[in-house]
């Protein structure tokens, strides 16, 4: 038998959702942006800092590998080792580098081997004029190289050198692009990787390696001393000047986003409540007729209770979907990249725009019932 | 009688108003809010940015190759040929970008012997007071610039003419500590000068195994008095963009009008061009690893916020607009009472306009100057300083509470006047 | 045995009196217009009889209960079993049918039954508009949805405060009829209005002037 009243106030709350449809209207979409700002807000809190973590790796290698002892070289298949220790998602670019000192017309230079492919990772922020050497002939020179000898590209330049056995080369390159990075690079010459080893006649043997690695300072130290323990010919190092920084950087910027998120989430919330409010302020006669009816306070709260929970999921359901895809547009404009974000905030959005919801409709209802239905019946 | 009936609408409706007033002051200080933080975080990354140090350095035009690479050993380094004047120093402050010019410190690096051991020793200013000939005074130097060093020991000081600061590694090296002495003998001179560690640092770069001196202790090592080396100086820069690229490219590309706004803007290559304006005998080389992060750095934040703001604006403005027709519709009865007694469409309108405006309005005014505060909120616990309320956007705010109450009741106009006001009246 | 007796009832809003020492009884089965004009304090009597206000002063003995010693809580259950309000302004939810309407008066006094709900609306003549909407309705339908709503529980007095007061004379009758009817049936009746055509369906009226009793009259002489 209590089904059938069950069934009677279910109808009912159905019929009140469906036949004051504008109210309603009102109500979901004060609901809804909030979800929205909730959902959006603390999926971007969430993800930012990651993207911005990346964003930070413009400024280069922020770990550097060097022979340790007495080792001039490193095995480049013991970084390949090392360097897969570190998730393939967080790894920016892996670098190796080998210097040379050579002489072109009497002058001497150095010639650096590397992967400008893995450049492009790690220092983004070369300035090239021209493009990268793609051929085995062709070299990018530093931009004081290029002031010094008056060289420009299209030019040729003859490089000599000794290999590692002590063999004598002598050949002409072609000046393909010439950098700017306002430090060393400038008075380098530049080569592909593989040629510099074909020139010294050695294999698979780096002095530097610069790697670029998207994680925080403890990440990058934990790294780095299971680097030291599992690697003993490569020694380490953090790059203090770009690690500190990014740290000290990134923090700011991370509590700007999360106060800034703050604030407007509070302030939508209480915009969310009021709007519940009026809508509910509305509803006083109506209270005061059930009333009247013989209906108990406590049943009348559960009603609008029921009301409002269905509300604050409807709301929540609907700004999460918006709130999702207004944090992916957000990250694809700023940063070019999808937003990673956690299913469970799906459930907690609903879950708190449900709490704002219940909370902003019973406070009036609560004043409501505690007035005599006769003052809120007369008249009017 | 308009007036009469504004006022009791106001008055009596005390609880509705209230709650639509501090709907739209809410709406409005979050816009206000989210407003100044827009317009000031560029400033403010850009000053904590300069963390990163130098991004821009200063070399004798003549020196063809600086050796200043990170790891890389360079017994055979040829010293450099070519000066600049330590006088030339204070003209750094008096280009036309001097406001932005953050910090900057001289350079002379010399390589003497400890224990027979060669050690490179690096004069610097540590944080030295300078009087501009302009007129103003300002503290300048390294310290202030390797804000990732962790230094061991009181601060150095410029006058501490027996104190060093020694890096990490080397102190570890000739096992010294903090107040331990010790000599060094200039390659030169053979002249033999007495230390004391005053500070130990780390930098996790090749500073570590350096000391740095008071310049006139390393101009005296090197025998090169009243001259550095090199000069590295932070500048507050606007990114680059197409203009200053091509800018710095040929400055003598650009057309009339485009070297004025070039000029007139804080990109690194004008700042770096007016350096070379005053100081003629130097080149001035960006460091692009800081330059282009910066302004990539800068760009993404203020896109950021520009977004945030746009949908803060956008969500108060649909929560206002709401709450205005909310309240509109629910008083049809009052408005069909009005039109049966005779009011005309535009009387009504006039007056639920009116009503609404003078809500919007106080609403409004509360609402900045909660906004304001909380800008100011962000601005202390984010950058430990105050955000700058903008006036412009006291205007652009009023604007936008015009509209969007204008725009949330017109679904209310436009009911209205479709309203019959026997429909209404019957209780249909 | 009497369904109502009203005792020194008095009830002022701080200097000023609505009621002055109210005297009055209605028996069980016995009809009752309670008549006078605006200010007359006959709203005022109305609410404290149908347990939406307390009087300041004296007892109010509602079926053998004495409703102003009770609390707020107790005076819901009591006002939803014993008494059956109708209004002049209808007072119906507006989003719920005819029939909902009806159902909702049985949901919170007790169990929903669909069947004697749509009886009651038959009973008022309005069984085919059973699913209409209030907006829907007439305004004399309205007041008969209210009629079958204030019958339902079978309360032991029916309260109704100026039924016919926004009702044009077909409806007005209509409405009178019904009453009529209810009484016929046995049930006790209040109905307080201003007008004499109205108070004289009564078997006693009791007219009201400034709060205090001014004349009592006996209709079926």
């Amino acid at each position: 038998m209590l089904n059938k009243n069950r069934l009677f106030i279910t109808k009912t709350l159905l019929s009140s959702l469906i036949r004051r449809r504008s109210r309603i209207l009102v109500a979901l979409l004060g609901t809804a942006i909030g979800a929205t700002v909730l959902f959006g807000m603390v999926t971007l809190c969430y993800d930012i800092p990651r993207q911005m973590g990346k964003a930070f790796r413009s400024y280069g290698a922020n770990i550097i590998f060097m022979p340790a002892g007495s080792h001039a070289t490193i095995d480049l298949n013991l970084v390949n080792a090392a360097t897969d220790l570190i998730p393939s998602t967080q790894r920016i670019g892996v670098t190796p580098f080998r210097y040379l000192a050579v002489r072109s017309n009497v002058v001497p230079y150095t010639l650096v081997g590397t992967d400008f492919q893995q450049i492009t990772k790690t220092s983004p922020y070369w300035l090239i004029e021209g493009q990268f050497p793609s051929q085995d002939n062709e070299i990018m020179i530093g931009i004081d190289v290029a002031n010094y000898a008056h060289l420009s590209i299209g030019d040729i330049m003859p490089i000599a050198g000794k290999s590692r056995q002590n063999d004598n080369f002598d050949q002409i390159f072609k000046i393909v692009g010439i950098v700017k990075t306002g430090k060393t690079e400038d008075s380098f010459i530049f080569v592909n990787f593989t040629k510099l080893e074909s020139l010294l006649q050695e294999q698979n043997q780096a002095e530097v390696i610069e790697l670029s690695i998207s994680a925080p300072k403890e990440e990058l130290q934990n790294y780095i001393a299971k680097v030291k323990l599992n690697f003993p010919s490569i020694e380490p190092h953090l790059i203090k000047w770009v690690t500190q920084s990014e740290t000290q950087v990134l923090g700011k910027l991370s509590s700007l986003l999360y106060l800034v998120t703050s604030v407007v989430l509070i302030l939508t919330m209480i915009c969310v409540a009021t709007t519940m409010m009026t809508v509910v302020i509305e509803r006083r006669k109506e209270i005061g007729l059930k009333k009247a009816l013989g209906a108990e306070n406590r049943r009348i709260a559960k009603e609008f209770l029921a009301e409002s929970l269905f509300l604050g999921f409807i709301g929540g359901l609907i700004g999460s979907l918006f709130g999702l895809l207004f944090a992916q547009v957000i990250s694809r404009e700023v940063f070019g990249s999808s937003i990673v974000f956690e299913f469970y905030l799906i459930p907690f959005t609903i879950l708190i725009s449900m709490l704002v919801t219940v909370v902003a409709c019973l406070m009036p209802v609560k004043q409501a019932v505690e007035v005599e239905p006769a003052l809120v019946l007369r008249g009017e | 009688m308009f007036g009469k009936m504004l006022l009791r609408v106001l008055t009596r409706q005390k609880k509705k108003s209230l709650l639509i007033v501090l709907t739209v002051a809410l709406g409005v200080s979050l816009a206000t809010s989210m407003l100044n933080v827009m317009f000031d975080v560029g400033d403010k990354v850009n000053q904590e940015l300069k963390a990163y140090g130098a991004n821009l350095n200063i070399v004798p035009k003549g020196a063809s190759f600086v050796s200043d690479m990170y790891q890389i050993d360079d017994n055979n380094q040829a010293t450099p040929s070519q000066f600049i004047q330590e006088d030339e120093l204070v003209k750094i402050k008096m280009i036309f970008w001097a406001y932005n010019i953050v910090d900057f410190a001289p350079y002379l690096s010399v390589t003497a012997n400890i224990d027979d051991k060669p050690v490179k020793i690096v004069g610097t200013w540590f944080d030295k007071h300078l009087i501009i000939p302009t007129g103003d005074e300002i503290d300048t130097g390294m310290l202030a610039m390797k804000s990732w060093w962790q230094i061991d020991g009181s601060k150095m000081v410029d006058d501490n003419l027996h104190g060093a600061m020694m890096g990490e590694t080397l102190a570890k090296k000739l096992n010294l500590k903090i107040g331990d002495e010790f000599t060094i003998v200039a390659p030169k001179t053979q002249q033999i000068i007495t230390l004391t560690v005053n500070n130990i640092f780390h930098s996790g770069g090749i500073e570590d195994s350096e000391i740095y001196v008071s310049l006139p202790i390393a101009q005296k090592l090197a025998d090169k008095v009243g001259l550095v080396e090199r000069i590295e100086v932070s500048a507050l820069t606007t990114p680059e963009n197409e203009l200053a690229r091509r800018a710095a490219q040929d400055p003598n590309s650009l057309s009339r009008n485009e070297w004025d706004v070039w000029y007139c803007t804080a990109y690194i290559s004008s700042i770096a061009y007016q350096l070379e304006e005053v100081m003629p005998s130097v080149r001035v080389k960006a460091i692009m690893q800081v330059a282009e992060s910066e302004g990539a750095i800068l760009q993404k934040t203020q896109l950021l916020m520009i977004l945030l703001t746009i949908l803060s604006l956008v969500c108060s403005a649909l929560a206002i607009s709401n709450l205005v027709t909310a309240n509109v519709i629910e008083r049809s009865a009052e408005i069909g009472l009005l039109k049966a007694l005779g009011a005309s469409n535009s009387a009504v309108a006039m007056l639920i306009i009116c009503e609404i405006l003078i809500i919007g309005f106080i609403g409004g005014v509360i609402g900045y100057f909660i906004g304001v505060g909380f800008a100011q909120i962000i601005g202390y616990t984010v950058f430990g300083s105050t955000i700058e309320p903008k006036i412009l956007i006291i205007p652009l705010v009023g604007l936008m509470v015009l509209f969007i109450t204008l725009l949330g009741s017109v679904p209310a106009l436009r009911m209205m006047i479709f309203l019959k006001p026997i429909d209404v009246l019957h209780g249909r | 045995m009497n369904i109502l007796e009203v005792n020194n009832v008095s009830k002022n809003y701080g200097s000023l009196y609505a009621l002055a020492d109210i005297n009055m009884t209605v028996g069980d089965g016995k009809w009752l217009s309670i008549m006078g004009p605006s200010g007359s304090g006959k709203s005022t009597l109305m609410n404290i009889i149908g347990c939406m206000d307390k009087p300041t002063s004296g007892s109010v003995i509602l079926d053998g209960q004495d409703i102003t010693q009770l609390s707020l809580t107790d005076l819901t259950v009591i006002r939803r079993d014993k008494i059956g309000l109708i209004f002049q302004q209808f007072h119906l939810v507006p989003y719920l049918t005819a029939l909902e309407n009806v159902m909702l008066a049985q949901y919170y006094h007790s169990m929903v039954d669909e069947k004697e709900a749509l009886n009651a609306l038959e009973r008022v003549g309005l069984h085919a508009r059973a699913k209409h909407l209030p907006r829907q309705l007439s305004g004399g339908e309205q007041q008969r949805v209210c009629i079958a709503r204030a019958l339902i529980n079978y309360p032991k007095l029916i309260l109704a405060d100026e039924p016919t007061g926004n009702l044009d004379e077909a409806n007005e009758s209509l409405v009178m009829n019904l009453l009529h009817q209810l009484h016929q049936e046995g049930s006790s009746i209040i109905v307080v209005t201003h007008s004499p055509e109205v108070a004289k369906h009564a078997e006693t009226t009791v007219v009201l002037e400034h709060g205090k009793i001014a004349q009592i009259i006996d209709n079926l002489k």
